[in-house]
């Protein structure tokens, strides 16, 4: 029979606590709300791969969205007509095809990792260093190209999002 | 199957549905950069759980993780670039008003 421990009441106390902030990103009114309940969601999650024994990956994942989290509200203050949430306004559409869809799908993605055959389970996961030398091997033996790809498709992606938020007349006046 | 497996593939799977939730409910471009967010979310923690609990003597799933994180910086960079080109031209970023690709 399998045996609740402790490991495995952290991974649910934190992927409760995800699930919890990412239903309230869409349920507050408050905009900078949303983004500070998405970072929290976000660090949750990290903090459940630590649980999982992921070191780098759960401190990468807390860095990383704190960062990105904290634009994203900077963003949210910018572009949204009432960012405070004072004026209560409704930003949702197709609500009813929306629950509809994200229940289906929750359930059939729920269905298949409780029915599916996952074979044998580890129980013991390497050590952090021992993690931190695999994966330095990994990205810079079979798994370059893909590796390098990533950083490839980052530039692109950032030289692309300067281009277009650049002003229409000044890349008239440059080119 | 080990409890610690169920539980981060459920978690995984409520995390796609609130995303795909938001995703599809929000009028907001920032908003529903937010629900593919939590989408991407999901696919992370199914990632980590495969590795830890299936295969944790292959780092290739962590590369998996990389990925899929630099798979979440890239939207959200080209998702406020549009942002911003969206809000100079209309002066919103509300989607139920972008309909010129509407045949």
């Amino acid at each position: 029979m399998a045996v609740i421990t402790l490991q495995t009441f952290f991974i649910a106390l934190f992927g409760i606590a995800a699930l919890w902030f990412g239903v309230v990103v869409f349920r507050t009114s408050s905009m900078m709300r949303s983004a500070l309940a998405l970072l929290f969601s976000q660090t949750a999650l990290g903090a459940m791969f630590l649980a999982m024994q992921a070191e780098f990956l759960g401190v990468l994942q807390i860095m990383m969205m704190a960062t990105e989290m904290s634009i994203m509200a900077i963003f949210m203050v910018m572009f949204m007509m009432d960012p405070g949430g004072l004026g209560e306004m409704d930003m949702t559409h197709q609500k009813r095809l929306s629950i509809a869809a994200g229940v289906i799908g929750a359930l059939a993605v729920s269905g298949v990792a409780l029915f599916a055959h996952w074979g044998p389970t580890a129980t013991v996961a390497p050590a952090a260093a021992e993690q931190i030398r695999g994966l330095g091997t990994e990205l810079l033996g079979r798994s370059m190209i893909i590796f390098e790809t990533a950083g490839v498709t980052i530039l692109t992606a950032m030289i692309a999002a300067t281009a277009v938020a650049m002003p229409v007349l000044q890349r008239k006046k440059t080119s | 199957m080990s409890p610690d497996l169920l539980t981060a593939l459920i978690v995984g799977a409520g995390l796609f549905g609130i995303g795909l939730y938001g995703a599809l409910s929000q009028t907001n471009l920032v908003m529903i950069m937010m629900g593919v967010e939590l989408i991407l979310a999901g696919a992370l923690v199914n990632l980590v759980a495969f590795w830890r609990f299936l295969h944790p003597e292959s780092y290739a799933g962590q590369m998996f993780v990389l990925i899929v994180m630099t798979v979440m910086a890239v939207e959200m960079a080209v998702g406020f670039g549009v942002a911003i080109a969206r809000f100079r031209a209309r002066g919103s970023v509300e989607m139920e008003e972008a309909r010129e690709l509407k045949g």
